[in-house]
């Protein structure tokens, strides 16, 4: 007991001797989250657009109105043909390109239906994509609003009325459907895995790299010991990031944190059994920091960030990566992120994902404890 | 500046790499897995949205509305809970995204030509998604509510506007279109800055930086001769993934490969100035690490337009993506590799390339040779 | 009162198809000093490795205090201290707080830890430098405090693996005097080393070539090798080419170089003397001086690994003949 404690006592003196890595593992995270979570924001407005209206009549202006009046779009020019539009899209300047025909007024006019057209840079194929959207649901509202204005004539021709669906829309847990609600928890994540994987990792083999492991090995110290003191203070750091960040994104974010600190806590000390486990690990296959770090942040965290549905459905997925993810830890934690946060989750709903953690944990772990021996030979 | 010299210290660096095949073959192979999972595994497009039905009415009207809603391809029905489940636990573990909630007596309540409503419960937990969803659940709605009136509507024209959107450059919205370009300037930076710096503060550590001090090197010699070989290995990055996105996924480079390649060097250039610069601040790899992935890989992944629209960020955010090479890079290369466009077209976003590598440079210089490193 | 610190009863350590040490028994007894002695790579760490219980044996048996190298290693890693000349300290900590945290891995607590590292300090001559940050430290002081460190618990076995390795000669000696007095109270230090000087130091010396164990004994009693035969230290302009001549002759039974002379090994003194002016001056390389010496360790280790050499490729002759 005594060894371990003196064991977790040098890793604090080591850690508050390296004057820059303390603020690395606090300041780090907090910018990370701040960038994050005013930067995370797939909602898109302000496309810039540009006009080309040939037909410029009452009609074609309230539909022009209609674009500029909605927020999405930032008109930015305007062409007299589609001819002309080009540069527009090539430079960047435009992202999309609203053609009403000269025939517009007079289709409508008729009771024909006028063609719209819109045409957008696919190069940035997320907003574009979003943009058309947008367009569409515009163009379509301004047709609903003028078939809803013929109702009253319709239905005093047939002489009933014509019933109407109406769809009312209810959003749980985040009604306003703010992204940033979505992503900020996911920054606590990534920390976590920053500074109870990737850091950890790199400590351990730093001792490999100067020669103290081995000494370490001659000493009473039983390997968990040599272990557990190591990882202490990354767990401590870890915690405090939690602290912090919860801090920060119910404070400065107001996402609000629905379910209970403590449940998050303590599902939070699981999932850290994952990555120090994961950590660990890489340490026992490489023999230099810089093969742990490359190994951290490519093989394992980059890919478990895109797959764990952190930043993207994971419904979207191919069913092989669907499966694949299921031994992602990070998947489990962002279920339980969320649930906590946004849902108000308590253990009776988020116990598979504490369950699967459990046993990852357990199994990296181990894993890892006996590469770990192993690799002292 | 001794060509001689300058090839040792290259040389050596380059062993040093081949010695390593474990971060060697990071380097190579990370930018490819990362154009797999994009390419493969990951995209915002919504489809299979998992879909709970309560139907209370068990009409002819309400079966439409459901099948309309199966029949779009977007949702896949999960469930039918019967009346008196807590629908919000559906919703809470993730058995459902959305619960479509049709009330008894909307058949009779349509009939009557009063207006009938039903709910679309949804997680909005995933705002992006729940968005799309609603847009989904309107429009067939919508749809629901023409047809009803043309079908009624006997003699009177209903007209509503035909849209017809029309994409340039990447007509089906690929993703993997956009994500190519972005995805070049992202592990350019990652692996230019973080080898570099890790490479210079290595030899920190190691006590060998003083050793090369002593020689006759010039501080010039010594940064071009490490950033030789990197430069080196990114550019074999960049084919590999042109590679990869030619082959795997059909993205072709519409525009001159000199341009690209002479736009891909200048932002590699400032890039490793920018390790280097790194690594004249810090003592430790861990530190380097640190410090390279915060300052390069965070920016270029979220200020630079590879993901996240720029245009939607606070302005704040927007003024620091100024400063961030990676959001200029993106755009001339989207430019050559997509629209065909060249250089010329972008002589804003090359400048600034430009003067941010010379300006990262001369700060690398002027520290590495004042300092005693 | 001959008690064993140390027993190795055939222990082998093999990295795949490397043989690292190759059959190798000793006993190391209590209080002494106990060298070995053997160029790079020649399986000394290894084998101190596997007394710390770092390696495993691959066959073999090994002993330390009576305890077993490959079930014990958990007990025997309490009663023994390690050093290695990479000073294995943490660069980043203080003298302090690096002896803290030996002495606590060690177990030890209250007035003894308070005593142990008084102890170290003045053992170490570190006095009033208890708060400076190691990395900052000299060689000889960093040497001085990896020791320290590695017997704050009092160890009845230390091994030094190359502990003087890098280390001005001042300190060296200082080093030495130090090992001479922990010897003095008891302890049993096993030291390898390529410097001969320090060799010359031990109680007992063991040479390892390529992994095999060629001789163990007292200095003097190495030297027997050479018992009823004589060393002529031999000083000639072309000593190269006259080595490559006297190999060649049956009388003499050693010819190797050392520095610009040549030390021949012969029978008799005087007979050898008369045969190389002769032969050397035929060839009109006449030598300026040959005198008779007293073996050296230098000369014990070079016939040695000769021998060994000789022997060993006897052995790879014969087995080539088998297989064809």
């Amino acid at each position: 007991m005594q060894a371990l404690l003196s064991m977790i006592r040098k890793e604090f003196q080591q850690l508050r001797q390296d004057r820059k890595m303390i603020p690395a593992m606090i300041v780090g995270p907090v910018i990370q989250l701040i960038v994050l979570g005013f930067a995370a924001n797939l909602d898109v407005n302000h496309i810039p657009l540009v006009l080309v209206d040939q037909d410029r009549t009452p009609a074609s202006r309230a539909l022009v109105d209609r674009f500029t009046g909605s927020g999405y779009f930032d008109l930015v020019g305007s062409e007299e043909t589609a001819q002309t539009i080009e540069p527009w899209l090539v430079e960047g300047k435009a992202q999309i390109a609203l053609v009403i025909p000269s025939s517009y007024g007079e289709d409508l006019a008729a009771g024909r239906p006028p063609k719209v057209q819109a045409i957008a840079d696919g190069t940035d194929s997320n907003s574009s994509g979003l943009g058309l959207g947008y367009v569409s649901q515009i163009v379509s509202g301004e047709g609903a609003e003028l078939v809803a204005a013929k109702r009253p004539l319709l239905e005093k021709t047939i002489g009933k009325p014509v019933g109407e669906l109406e769809l009312v829309p209810r959003v749980w847990y985040n009604p306003d459907l703010r992204s940033r609600w979505f992503y900020v928890p996911a920054v606590l994540a990534m920390v976590l895995m920053l500074v109870t994987m990737i850091l950890p990792s790199m400590a351990v083999v730093k001792e490999k790299e100067i020669g103290t492991l081995e000494q370490l090995i001659v000493t009473p110290l039983r390997p968990w010991q040599i272990i557990l003191g190591k990882l202490t203070p990354f767990v401590v750091v870890g915690m405090l990031d939690l602290c912090l960040i919860t801090g920060l994104v119910t404070g400065l974010f107001k996402v609000p944190l629905r379910g209970s600190f403590l449940l998050l806590v303590a599902l939070t000390f699981l999932f850290l059994m994952t990555t120090l486990g994961l950590g660990l690990l890489v340490s026992s296959l490489v023999r230099t920091q810089q093969q742990a770090m490359g190994f951290c942040v490519y093989v394992l965290m980059v890919p478990m960030i895109y797959l764990s549905g952190l930043i993207f459905p994971i419904e979207n997925m191919p069913h092989g990566f669907q499966v694949a993810s299921t031994v992602i830890p990070v998947r489990y934690y962002a279920n339980i992120l969320r649930g906590i946060f946004l849902k108000g989750a308590g253990i009776d709903v988020l116990w598979p994902d504490a369950l699967a953690l459990l046993i990852i944990g357990t199994t990296v772990l181990t894993l890892a404890s006996l590469r770990f021996r192993k690799s002292l030979d | 500046m001794s060509p001689r010299k300058l090839w040792s210290v290259a040389w050596k660096e380059l062993i040093q790499s081949a010695r390593d095949p474990l971060s060697l073959g990071m380097l190579l192979g990370v930018p490819c897995m990362m154009l797999l999972l994009y390419g493969y595994a990951l995209s915002f497009d919504v489809r299979h949205i998992r879909l709970a039905v309560q139907d209370n009415d068990k009409s002819v009207a309400s079966r439409d509305l459901i099948a309309s809603f199966v029949n779009s391809t977007y949702f896949d029905l999960v469930a039918t809970p019967p009346p008196g489940t807590d629908l919000e636990k559906l919703t809470a573990r993730r058995t459902a995204k959305a619960v479509l909630v049709i009330p008894e007596r909307t058949a009779e309540n349509l009939a009557a030509g009063r207006t009938a409503q039903v709910q679309l419960l949804l997680d909005g937990s995933d705002s992006n998604m729940a968005a799309t969803i609603l847009g989904y659940a309107n429009a067939l709605v919508a749809a629901a509510n023409v047809t009803r009136l043309t079908e009624a509507g006997g003699k009177i024209a209903l007209a509503p506007i035909d849209f017809e959107p029309r994409v340039w450059y990447n007509p089906d919205l690929d993703s993997t279109h956009f994500l190519v370009p972005g995805l070049i300037g992202f592990i350019l930076m990652l692996t230019a800055v973080l080898s570099t710096a890790l490479s210079v503060v290595r030899e920190k550590e190691r006590g060998t930086m003083e050793q090369i001090r002593v020689t006759s090197l010039k501080p010039g010699e010594l940064i071009v001769g490490k950033t030789l070989p990197y430069l080196g290995i990114s550019l074999s990055a960049t084919v590999l993934i042109l590679l990869a996105a030619r082959f795997l996924f059909g993205v072709a480079v519409t525009g001159s490969y000199l341009h690209l390649f002479a736009a891909t060097l200048i932002y590699l250039i400032g890039a490793l100035g920018f390790g280097l610069l790194i690594s004249s601040m810090v003592d430790t790899q861990a530190m380097a690490f640190q410090a390279g992935s915060l300052a390069s890989m965070l920016p270029a992944i979220f200020l630079s337009g590879f993901i996240f629209p720029l245009r939607s960020m606070p302005w704040p955010l927007q003024w620091i993506s100024y400063a961030v090479p990676a959001r200029y890079f993106n755009v001339v290369l989207r430019g050559v590799i997509l629209k065909g466009a060249g250089l010329e077209s972008y002589p804003r976003d090359v400048g600034f390339l430009l003067l941010y590598a010379t300006v990262v440079l001369v700060l690398a210089y002027v520290r590495l040779s004042r300092k005693e490193v | 009162m001959d008690n064993k610190a140390i027993e190795a009863d055939r222990l082998v350590k093999r990295f795949g198809a490397f043989v690292a040490v190759d059959d190798v028994t000793l006993d190391v007894r209590e209080g002494e000093v106990f060298g070995l002695l053997g160029s790079n790579g020649a399986g000394k760490s290894t084998l101190i490795r596997m007394f710390c219980g770092l390696l495993t044996p691959t066959s073999g048996k090994g002993l330390v205090l009576g305890l077993d190298i490959g079930r014990q290693s958990e007990a025997i890693r309490r009663r023994i201290g390690y050093m290695t000349q990479r000073f294995s300290l943490y660069d980043d900590l203080t003298v302090r707080q690096n002896l803290d945290f030996y002495s606590g891995v060690y177990g030890l607590r209250g007035k003894e830890r308070g005593d142990r590292i008084a102890w170290a300090i003045k053992m170490a001559n570190l006095g009033g430098k208890e708060s400076l940050v190691t990395r900052s430290l000299p060689g000889g002081w960093k040497q001085r405090l990896a020791l320290a460190c590695a017997v704050l618990h009092r160890p009845q076995v230390v091994f030094l693996d190359e502990p003087t390795g890098g280390v001005d000669p001042i300190s060296r000696r200082r080093f030495w005097t130090l090992i001479d007095e922990m010897s003095g109270e008891g302890v049993t230090l096993i030291v390898t080393t390529h410097y001969l000087d320090e060799a010359e130091r031990c109680d007992r010396i063991a040479l390892m070539h390529a992994g095999r164990l060629l001789a163990v004994g007292t200095v003097p009693e190495m030297k027997q090798v050479f018992a009823g035969r004589a060393i002529l230290e031999v000083h000639c302009p072309r000593f190269l080419e006259a080595q490559e001549h006297l190999d060649r002759e049956s009388w003499v039974l050693e010819a190797s170089v050392f520095g610009d002379r040549l030390h021949v090994v012969v029978t008799d003194a005087q007979d050898g003397r008369r045969r190389i002016l002769e032969l050397l001056e035929r060839e009109g390389n006449t030598p300026a001086a040959i005198e008779r010496i007293v073996p050296s360790l230098e000369d014990v280790f070079i016939h040695s690994i000769e021998q060994d050499d000789l022997s060993s490729g006897k052995a790879d002759h014969s087995g080539k003949k088998e297989r064809s």
